[in-house]
């Protein structure tokens, strides 16, 4: 209840500090193993996102944007993940690519793979250019049969 | 807008806002479907107006317990907005008199200000949304542009640097547009732009709907407390 309370403070009294400064940005990227001591070979992006969006596109998407707005969750979980590590934002994160597996056809492609990885991939820029460092790898998640199929 | 008009609006408004919400759930895993399913009846009722008070507190206890569903909220600013405006409605519905309603409706209105003006000062007091950087990191590697072909835009400084200070000072002087009527229409209207270029951009489309779910209570606001007679 308190930790309910914790979380409802910011609603109530709101800092409105949005974008005071642009933060490291994260990238999910995800692998998929071939057992539970497996390593990593290839780091798949997570929701890329589209090469183009038509302005009718993001007019519909005004009234119908679930897939973005989970996307934006998803970041929201990666930043705490980063701040304050936590199984619920691992678990958030894990069971979304798990479900993104199964409904595309990216899964339909692998059939060998029985475990699943992802990885915080922070983008910041230092001067410049662009700096990437990979902050967090997750634990390793067997993939049930199902999630595949 | 008198007041009894502005908090039906605003339940309107905000009931619209929670629909769509909630819709946008319902395909999603079965924890959340028992969670929005509810929540956008709830919100349906709040639309046509059948016994608020019920509705509202029934709305803030179903928020809670998303709150702790999704360990803070699920979308940021635009569902902490969205409480705040149930708050504030459910504290018009059980306050014993007007005068405490509004108080609790006024503060909503002055919070919808502060949401513009404190995100125009930490701006301004930051050189590098001055030189417009910030907005470059925006579109550069930032995740919100909705697609690779947007963050092109990190590569016109110029236009960016126009656009950080356009949206800092139209964000400060925000709050001088309570002095007349007009200027606050014209200025809920750039907002409300402002909003929905954020939706074309970045995918915030939840912050438009809510955003303008609060606008009732500042043109009351503006009536009661600016405007002379």
């Amino acid at each position: 209840m308190l930790h309910t309370l914790k979380l409802l403070l910011p609603a109530i009294v709101p800092s409105w500090r949005f974008f005071d400064f642009i933060a490291p940005s994260p990238r999910i990227q995800f692998a998929l193993l071939n057992g539970a001591d497996d390593t990593a070979q290839k780091w798949h992006e997570f929701r890329p996102r589209p090469a183009h969006i038509s302005f009718k596109q993001m007019l519909a998407r005004m009234l119908w944007n679930p897939h973005w707005n989970e996307s934006l969750f998803l970041v929201s979980c990666a930043e705490r993940l980063i701040a304050f590590p936590t199984r619920h934002s691992e678990d958030e994160i894990l069971k979304r690519i798990m479900a993104d597996l199964k409904y595309h056809s990216l899964a339909t492609s692998v059939t060998t793979a029985t475990h699943l990885q992802f990885r915080l991939l922070m983008i910041k820029r230092q001067g410049s250019a662009l700096q990437h460092s990979v902050n967090y790898h997750s634990r390793i998640q067997p993939l049930s049969g199902q999630a595949l199929k | 807008m008198n007041f009894v008009d502005a908090i039906r609006l605003t339940e309107i408004l905000l009931g619209f806002a929670f629909i769509l919400q909630s819709i946008e759930h319902l395909k999603s895993f079965t924890n959340e479907r028992y969670l929005f399913l509810p929540r956008l009846l709830l919100a349906l009722l709040l639309i046509i107006g059948f016994h608020t008070t019920w509705v509202v507190l029934l709305l803030f206890l179903l928020s809670l317990t998303i709150l702790y569903h999704f360990q803070g909220p699920y979308n940021g600013g635009s569902d902490r907005m969205g409480l705040l405006i149930l708050c504030c409605l459910c504290l018009v519905h059980l306050a014993p008199s007007v005068y405490w309603q509004e108080i609790a409706f006024g503060y909503l209105a002055i919070q919808l200000v502060l949401s513009y003006f404190i995100s125009g000062w930490v701006k301004i007091v930051n050189p590098e949304w001055r030189s417009g950087q910030a907005l470059k990191d925006v579109f550069q590697f930032s995740a919100y542009p909705v697609s690779e072909s947007l963050r092109g835009w990190a590569k016109s400084p110029q236009i960016l640097f126009y656009v950080s200070w356009a949206v800092i000072l139209f964000e400060l002087i925000f709050p001088f547009a309570l002095f007349s009527s007009t200027a606050l229409a014209i200025a809920l209207g750039i907002a409300a732009l402002f909003h929905f270029s954020n939706a074309c951009f970045f995918g915030l489309n939840r912050f438009f709907w809510v955003w303008i779910s609060a606008y009732p209570a500042l043109l009351w606001f503006q009536l009661r407390f600016f405007t002379p007679g």
